[in-house]
């Protein structure tokens, strides 16, 4: 064992091998991807022995093959970001009916903010959805044991089971204690044994769905009982007062006792039983014992103590622990939940205050007591965790042994510890306002070429820009706005066809990156030539998937085994599929990039522009360009048609053409040399530093 | 416990620093978490590390620090430092590289974005607390150190060696010997005593 500062993300890939997982396979997506490229270092070095790692071509064709793989017995690990899942949706849902043999974890990413995602979608309802348990950690380290017993779960139950952090625990370093060296569970002797009951039938599915309901209620038992899985629920208790006068700072000992001695302690100290709860899930589980930490302290800062309070992380959103919360909620009358994304654990603690009868009001993003969107943090838990002990002390639910010297009376007193606002804050300069910072393509990146070159083929035409996911998504940006929409995986190829139907008098073209077309826009180019859409694709071949940290994909022949393969030629794909009219261009230059986008935009029926050059991530930057300010004129047209960051402009620079305008300048630790901006200026003004 | 921010660009380097940090954070025994933005905002955009050690053995959870509680904020550039400092303490010390980046939207507009006026307004904005300023002329010791990629190393070497915290030069080098690509280790070390000696000579 070595102990190693590792990512969540990276952390968890020691977990699954250590767990013995044979096969690895996902999709790249962020916050998800840096598992399967931690698996894949570990299997170059040699130390991670018997596990076959890949990058599949989509998040469908990853799912169906470990579907396979389990079948077998071989323990299978899948990964993705939240929607990602949408897209193997299909073989997760028939899969829970047929049943897995070897562990099948399904390690699915959920990004609240969203930080690096179209949609705020909650993996937990999901798996609701699909009829399979979840697991949803508060930290790495609890991470790392929920890889290693979902597998134990999954084979106990022959049922997938997905394991669910968020952003915030994905790209959380800290320190692990991880095997040197591990060694792949082998396949079972005997392997895949034929069976009706690998194929779904209608009949069969009717029986399985009773098994799937039997297991389903056994895990909710399981997450309340078993002593690996119930650790991931933990319980204690806080806050309160003693009896004995003066002992109010006291109250932080109890803050990690567990509910039976804090029990023992009330008991015998004479506090008064909790009446309120905090629940909570997921890393915000995290910030509320940071933020009930942080209250207890400034309380005590002011002579206040908390009220008795019970704290309980469901890190077992489904099935829900039924019995185990109930427990909890006895003798509770009102819970405050925070979680991120959706009302989970809040809508299962209504019901389950439906079905036990239980007096419990339920406080959460459905009464507007948190956050309905976005992330939570430790500032916003303190605030909300405040107001409701605040509320709850008013209406009489608990207690806190303070009372205001002049009245007596309790007016929202913890609220009042918080600051009311920060220590500093910037104070903008009238004439300085901070600037914006949006994610831009970077300097030298292909792709602003290639929005270039459309935009001028195009010219005065009225044109529909239908982008895609990349980082090609950023040609939306001043000044290049090339991109009018953006859905999902494909979808500019197939949404160019639908307003190509419906607007014909506008020409259409759609950007797609080199590992999207794979992934997802062959379908829609099969469709194009199938009806006659007349569209252009511009594949945007970069020779990598750039957003989500250069990952190989079929067109690049690169595999996570080491062995290359032959790539797959997207002219070749398209030809087969029947495109009559496929040029190509380099979209760093510009000349011939416009006259291939003017070809290919002329063409009636479906069209391609192969614009090939490899990610700037990938190559060594050529030597920076310099303006020469003796011939600059200061007109800022290398700033207003391209936008690349490496190109400034200098107000104050003075030379003999740009009088008072100030001149361009670019920024020599940025520029890479591309020579774009070189071809836009008029004056020839921008050089290579050695020809200035 | 020990709070730290870094904030900067994309493609700055605040990711590594902040690996530096966790490291000197292992050599002294103490549990650490850091957080860091991946994804589309790398492409440029503004991204923040946060930097969570228990040095006085308390046990840390959350990844992100609340505001106002930031020990030592570490800014790559001053538009960042202005951003983030509702997240300075009291008694914090914030860092800035003084090098302005300009982003597209700001050659774009018509008003100018100049380094020095974010420089005085965040004194301004310090004016009356107990925070410390520490304004790097990283140009002139980049100039020195002669690898622009050497950046994040310059300003953790400042920061530690100007803030009021349990971290020290030798720490900082020990944590590069443990984290940075061998080839880069030599050009590293000699970077920390290049920024060492502009703020002890």
């Amino acid at each position: 064992m070595t102990k190693k500062l590792l990512m969540g993300n990276e952390a968890f890939a020691h977990a699954a091998l250590e767990a013995g997982v044979r096969v690895v396979a996902g999709y790249p997506g962020t916050p998800s991807s840096e598992l399967v490229e931690t698996v894949a270092k570990l299997h170059a070095q040699g130390v991670a022995e018997g596990v076959h790692v890949e990058w599949s071509t989509n998040e469908k064709a990853a799912l169906e093959l470990l579907c396979g793989a389990s079948y077998t017995g071989a323990r299978s690990l899948f990964t993705c970001k939240q929607m990602g899942l949408n897209v193997a949706a299909d073989a997760l849902l028939s899969v829970n009916y047929v049943g897995v043999k070897g562990g099948l974890v399904l390690f699915v990413c959920d990004d609240p903010g969203p930080i690096s995602s179209q949609t705020e979608q909650d993996t937990r309802r999901f798996a609701a959805f699909a009829k399979v348990p979840v697991l949803d950690p508060a930290t790495p380290d609890q991470g790392f044991a929920m890889m290693q017993a979902a597998f134990d779960l999954s084979e106990r139950y022959k049922t997938p089971v997905i394991v669910r952090p968020t952003t915030r625990i994905d790209h959380a370093s800290t320190y692990f204690d991880v095997a040197d060296r591990t060694q792949a569970r082998p396949v079972p002797e005997e392997g895949f044994e034929k069976d009706p009951k690998w194929i779904i039938f209608p009949k069969r599915s009717y029986a399985a769905h009773a098994e799937i309901n039997e297991r389903l209620a056994c895990m909710a038992d399981d997450f309340g009982t078993d002593p690996v899985l119930s650790a991931f629920n933990p319980q204690f208790t806080g806050g309160g007062s003693h009896e004995a006068a003066g002992e109010n700072a006291g109250s932080a000992d109890n803050a990690s006792a567990d509910i039976a001695d804090a029990a023992d302690n009330n008991a015998s100290a004479g506090a008064a039983a909790p009446k309120v709860g905090i629940v909570a899930g997921g890393v915000s589980a995290a910030y509320a014992r940071e933020a009930l930490a942080m209250l207890e302290q400034r309380a005590a800062e002011q002579g206040l103590e908390l009220p008795a309070y019970k704290f309980m992380q469901i890190g077992t959103p489904y099935p829900f622990p039924q019995q185990l919360v109930a427990d909890f909620a006895e003798g509770l009358d009102a819970v405050l939940v925070l979680e991120e994304l959706d009302y989970v654990i809040e809508e299962e603690l209504l019901r389950l205050a439906g079905m036990y009868h239980l007096p419990l009001d339920v406080y959460g993003k459905l009464t507007g007591s948190t956050r309905d969107r976005g992330e939570n943090d430790v500032d916003d838990a303190a605030e909300r965790i405040a107001r409701f002990f605040d509320d709850q002390v008013m209406a009489g639910v608990c207690q806190v042994s303070w009372h205001d010297p002049e009245d007596g009376r309790y007016v929202k007193a913890l609220s009042g510890c918080l600051p009311r606002r920060t220590p500093y804050a910037y104070e903008a300069q009238e004439q300085t306002p901070l600037p914006v910072r949006p994610p831009v393509l970077c300097a030298g990146c292909p792709h602003r070429g290639s929005f270039y070159a459309v935009k001028r083929a195009l010219g005065k035409r009225d044109a529909v820009y239908c982008g895609d996911i990349g980082c090609y998504t950023l040609g939306n940006a001043a000044p290049l706005h090339t991109t009018d929409t953006c859905l999902c995986m494909g979808a500019g190829i197939t949404m160019a066809q639908g307003f190509a139907v419906a607007e014909p008098h506008k020409k259409q073209v759609a950007f797609v990156g080199d590992s999207t077309f794979f992934a997802s826009g062959l379908t829609g180019c099969a469709n194009a030539v199938y009806n006659q859409h007349d569209i252009t694709v511009c594949v945007l071949d970069n020779a990598t998937t750039a957003m989500t940290g250069s990952q190989p994909h079929p067109g690049t022949g690169q595999t996570l085994m080491g062995p290359k393969t032959e790539p797959i030629s997207i002219e070749a794909v398209l030809q087969a599929l029947g495109f009559k009219c496929i040029v190509k261009a380099n979209p760093l230059n510009l000349d011939e990039s416009i006259a291939a986008a003017q070809q290919a935009i002329d063409f009636e029926g479906p069209s391609a522009i192969l614009f090939q050059q490899p990610c700037i991530q990938l190559k060594k930057p050529d030597p920076a360009l310099v303006v020469d300010d003796q011939t600059c004129t200061g007109c800022k047209q290398c700033v207003t048609e391209i936008g690349c960051p490496a190109v400034g402009f200098d107000p104050d620079a003075r030379g003999p053409l740009s009088k008072e305008r100030g001149q361009a300048c670019i920024d020599a630790s940025l520029c890479d040399g591309c020579g774009l901006c070189a071809q836009i200026c008029k004056f020839g003004s921008i050089k290579e530093a050695a020809h200035a | 416990m020990l709070n730290i921010l870094l904030a900067g660009i994309g493609g700055q380097g605040t990711v590594l620093a902040a690996k530096l940090l966790a490291q000197t954070a292992l050599t002294r025994g103490w549990q650490v978490r850091t957080a860091e933005t991946i994804g589309m905002a790398q492409r440029g955009g503004n991204v923040t590390s946060h930097v969570r050690m228990g040095d006085g053995g308390e046990e840390v959870l959350a990844p992100l620090l609340a505001k106002g509680t930031a020990d030592l904020v570490i800014a790559f550039e001053p538009g960042e430092a202005a951003r983030c400092l509702e997240y300075l303490s009291p008694n914090g010390t914030l860092v800035t590289a003084s090098t302005a980046i300009q982003p597209v939207t700001s050659a774009l507009s018509a008003s100018a974005y100049r380094a020095q006026d974010v420089v005085e307004g965040i004194r301004a904005s310090l004016e009356g607390g107990n925070a410390k300023l520490v304004v790097v002329d990283d140009a002139a010791i980049m100039e020195q150190v002669g690898n622009r990629k050497a950046l994040n190393v310059v300003l953790l070497a400042c920061a530690l060696s100007q803030a009021d915290v349990p971290l020290d030069l030798d720490d900082l080098r020990g944590a590069v010997q443990a984290c940075v690509k061998p080839r880069f280790v030599d050009m590293n070390l000699a970077a920390i005593d290049v920024a060492a000696s502009a703020y002890n000579g």
